[in-house]
């Protein structure tokens, strides 16, 4: 089956920098893939070249196997609301949300007006008010409709859960869970909460300087990281032989950041030798990964061992 | 075809914006016309025409970036936006004609009042001032469209730099004397260097929106 996105060599040179750097990532079909890293690491750049907003230095691009970039059939099927997106209240300030909705249902054949509709009330955003009056979370608010209610097969949000309160978010994490299950559609999500959100995801891509740093399910993190606590000489008989990232000492106790799966022999063995085991959380996992080398690499290679 | 006629409609989700800004400013110049007892001032069918220009760049500025984030080409939304304003070029050239020969009925609204008849361009039978004005607002929104795209593709400094590429054209025209030949051509020869300068405005446009990013 052809993947829905595959993209091989791909590197956006600006002036200034370098926004991605031979980036390699292949995403599944009807699936959702968490988009992590710092800003400007390059994730919106990943996302624009997506959907052909804008072009590749080098390298190919694929969306249901042909370039998006002014491809008709694929970017009809595909929605990118990014978190900065410019709507037309600039030169028209009285440019409303149901303005912008009426727009999105005449370009996007699968549009649920119902579902728009719904989702405006339960984020208690007005249709009425003028897009160049709302406040940061309004707006996210209002790209997370378009971005649902299009039920494009490609769907891409770009942090769209940027100036949000915990209950839109939870309303948007339900939401997008259901909507998935109803209409399964490929869902890449860029975000900064990433322990919130990191149930959704099925794969984890994490970004660094414009490089892919983890690709990998999320199932084969979850465990896959630990960290060890004790006193120093049990935590160094414990961690003998295994690959470690990084060891902190304080005193007689010790704290190391092991890689590989813990079994259910090495829980026992723990306890017995008064060891605190604690599973890296996926935002934890991230900040390791990101702006430092060598480290995603010997994980990458574990996980896909 | 369908995108096209999808992102002319996206363009009218918000009809009065595209059609209320030119006609509010022509019934304002009209207004101020009236109110001065009819002395001949022309210039308020000259803000319509350049009101065009206007709406040609804010169209682009302004509406491109959303228009592309719902999946349109670059390619479609142009075809679309250049196909929404000629449209509106027609239908507004058809009612300058219309009020062109109300004015002509009734003796300059009873004031001699020549606002809607420019001498030696608009001052023909219906369906010339019908066919000069559709070509001259044609040209003036695709002219704006090719501004909206160089700002959008290189910013201010970029329309500055556009702007002083055609100054050289602009002087060497009036130079090489071009200009006072076309001041002898007839409304309709006119017409046809505005229709074919369109043309050119058109494919420049398009050779600029290709590589837009947003």
């Amino acid at each position: 089956m052809t993947p829905a996105i595959s993209v091989t060599g791909l590197t956006r040179r600006y002036p200034d920098q370098v926004a991605l750097d031979d980036v390699h990532l292949t995403i599944g079909a009807e699936t959702i893939t968490g988009l992590l890293g710092r800003n400007g690491a390059g994730k919106t750049t990943l996302l624009r070249i997506l959907a052909g907003q804008e072009f590749p230095s080098s390298g190919s691009v694929r969306v249901f196997g042909s370039s998006p970039a002014e491809n008709e059939n694929v970017l009809r099927r595909l929605v990118l609301v990014r978190e900065d997106q410019a709507y037309p209240d600039f030169a028209y300030p009285d440019f409303k949300v149901r303005h912008a909705l009426r727009a999105a249902s005449l370009c996007y054949p699968n549009w649920d007006a119902g579902l728009a509709s719904s989702l405006l009330e339960d984020f208690g955003l007005l249709p009425g008010k003028a897009i160049k009056s709302l406040s940061r979370g309004q707006r996210s608010a209002l790209g997370i409709t378009i971005g649902l209610a299009a039920r494009a097969q490609v769907t891409l949000l770009d942090e769209p859960c940027a100036g949000l309160d915990a209950v839109a978010r939870q309303i948007f994490y339900d939401r997008l869970l259901a909507e998935y299950s109803d209409f399964p559609r490929t869902v890449v999500l860029s975000t900064h909460l990433i322990d919130e959100a990191a149930a959704l995801f099925e794969n984890v891509v994490v970004i660094d300087r414009g490089r892919v740093v983890l690709d990998t399910a999320a199932d084969g993190l979850r465990g896959m990281v630990t960290t060890v606590s004790g006193p120093v000489l049990a935590v160094d008989s414990f961690t003998e032989g295994r690959p470690v990232w990084e060891r902190r000492g304080l005193g007689s106790q010790a704290s190391v950041v092991m890689v590989g799966q813990v079994s259910g022999e090495d829980r026992e063995r723990a306890r017995s030798l008064g060891l605190d085991l604690t599973p890296l959380s996926l935002q934890q996992l991230v900040v390791r990964t990101s702006g430092r080398s060598g480290v995603a690499g010997a994980l990458t290679e574990r996980t896909s061992a | 075809m369908n995108t096209m006629i999808m992102v002319a409609r996206y363009h009218l989700v918000r009809p009065v914006l595209f059609v209320a800004i030119p006609w509010a400013t022509l019934a304002l110049a009209f207004a101020v016309n009236v109110a001065r007892g009819g002395d001949t001032f022309r210039d308020g069918l000259a803000v319509f025409f350049c009101m065009f220009f206007v709406v040609g760049v804010q169209r682009i500025g302004g509406w491109l970036p959303f228009g592309l984030a719902l999946g349109a080409t670059r390619r479609s939304f142009y075809g679309g936006t250049a196909l929404l304003g000629v449209a509106m070029s027609l239908v507004s050239g058809l009612v300058i004609a219309g009020v062109q020969a109300i004015e002509r009925a009734t003796g300059g609204w009873g004031l001699s009042i020549t606002f809607f008849r420019v001498p030696h361009l608009l001052n023909g039978p219906w369906y010339a001032t019908w066919l000069t004005s559709f070509v001259g607002l044609s040209l003036l929104f695709v002219y704006g469209m090719w501004y909206g795209i160089v700002y959008r593709r290189w910013g201010t400094l970029g329309v500055l730099a556009f702007i002083a590429v055609q100054v050289p054209v602009a002087l060497a025209y009036s130079w090489s004397g071009v200009g006072g030949h076309l001041a002898g051509l007839s409304a309709l020869d006119l017409t046809g260097v505005i229709a074919a300068l369109t043309v050119v405005f058109l494919a420049g446009g398009h050779a600029t929106i290709r590589r837009v990013t947003v």
